[in-house]
């Protein structure tokens, strides 16, 4: 099954065919080749429970079904476009960030506080991503979109990374992640760092981390 | 974006530009002198060039980014590096900054009056709209340059202000390039491929 291509660092080209199916961002398509279809979609394979616990959770960002039989070529905003593969491991990634993934995953929303208890509510709150993330599961490609291109960053047992909660993009593998203060007095006054919150991941993994403070 | 290896030495960065680290790491913001002394701080004020950095020291990796402009690297060996104070990302703990008037240039541009100097041994890394360039000036060949797209020289430079401003800019129907940087001595001048409208990363 040919993969996806970029054809430079901020658009990607998806081959489409028969058992290779994709859902994207809705109005990320920029050209195509061949016959190929856009359906809108509200479910994207989640099915009507997931559906739901996504319009509840806000963690949903509209979507198209791609089919057919050409290549279509994708890109959003002028954001960099990075390529995941996934062999059977699950990513972490807000809804919004993504731009296509392969219809063989299963999408899944996950509640924050699943992950970290109380803190992970709270991490949600205060780093504006909400109290849920988008889980992608299986054997397949997705694509995330990020301003000014990703680094992947490796984590590792007794090796933490922090990482500033607006460059933060996705996570994959055995990672928890909590909110990690750096309060000092000087905060309070208004003169901190500017470096006040981070998200501390710990475990076994990949972070994906992203070239700005900027969501997009 | 930059990757930088801390091991108990100290740098200063752009506020709020971490965007990832490993290790153990401490920020704090500089105080109102920046290292400057009083003095400096009182001329940072006046001249409207004012950037707040972070002191960041430890052992680790420390990434930093911002607007997800482009980074360069310049290493300084006891010379001087004269940069807008926006096009500052990061620079090694024992580099000297201190503020530079440079006169009339800078009210036409809207860069303010004056620009900032950093000197001494080590390495600046400054930012970029795009990849930047570094152009040769040598004795007796002048190089002109847009104020939008400047960014950094050093050197035995001096800069003054060229205009060419005729009956069609006045009617509106100008070139866009009415006003243009011209560098005389010997050096080098580092330029961006955009022109700084809205500042920098004013694009998406």
């Amino acid at each position: 099954m040919p993969g996806y291509s970029p054809i430079n660092t901020k658009m990607l080209q998806v081959p489409i065919g028969p058992g290779q199916e994709v859902y994207s961002k809705r109005g990320a398509m920029l050209a195509y080749a061949g016959g190929v279809r856009f359906a809108p979609t509200a479910t994207a394979g989640s099915g009507i429970a997931g559906t739901l616990g996504r319009a509840m959770a806000g963690e949903s960002s509209p979507l198209m079904h791609v089919t057919g039989q050409g290549s279509v070529m994708l890109g959003h905003h002028g954001l960099h476009v990075e390529v995941v593969d996934l062999q059977g491991d699950t990513l972490y990634v807000e809804a919004d960030r993504l731009l296509v993934y392969d219809a063989s995953l299963q999408s899944g929303t996950m509640f924050l506080g699943e992950q970290g208890g109380l803190s992970g509510v709270i991490r949600g709150q205060m780093t504006g991503q909400g109290l849920f993330t988008t889980t992608l599961t299986g054997h397949g490609s997705c694509a995330l979109l990020s301003h000014g291109g990703v680094v992947q960053l490796p984590v590792q047992p007794n090796r933490p990374v922090y990482v500033d909660p607006q460059a933060y993009v996705a996570h994959r593998g055995q990672i928890q992640n909590k909110l990690h203060t750096a309060l000092g007095l000087r905060d309070l006054l208004g003169r901190g760092s500017g470096e006040g919150f981070q998200l501390e991941l710990t475990g076994q993994g990949v972070v994906y981390v992203q070239a700005s403070e900027r969501k997009f | 974006m930059l990757a930088v290896d801390l091991m108990g030495e100290t740098i200063r960065a752009l506020n709020g530009s971490m965007v990832a680290y490993e290790g153990q790491m401490q920020f704090k913001r500089q105080g109102m002198t920046g290292g400057e002394g009083l003095m400096g701080a009182v001329r940072r004020r006046v001249a409207g060039e004012s950037v707040t950095l972070m002191e960041i020291s430890g052992q680790g990796t420390v990434y930093l980014a911002h607007e997800a402009t482009e980074v360069n690297l310049v290493p300084l060996q006891g010379d001087t590096l004269l940069v807008e104070s926006e096009s500052l990302l990061a620079l090694d703990g024992q580099l000297r900054t201190g503020v530079q008037f440079t006169g009339l240039r800078g009210m036409s541009t809207g860069q303010g009056l004056a620009t900032t100097k950093v000197e001494g041994h080590g390495t600046v890394a400054i930012l970029s709209d795009g990849p930047a360039i570094a152009l040769e000036v040598v004795q007796g060949q002048p190089l002109s340059v847009d104020p939008q797209a400047y960014v950094a020289h050093r050197g035995q430079l001096q800069q003054d202000f060229v205009t060419d401003v005729n009956w069609r800019t006045v009617l509106g129907q100008g070139s866009g390039e009415s006003f243009q940087l011209r560098f005389t001595g010997h050096g080098l001048v580092y330029i961006q491929p955009a022109e700084r409208g809205e500042g920098l990363g004013a694009e998406v």
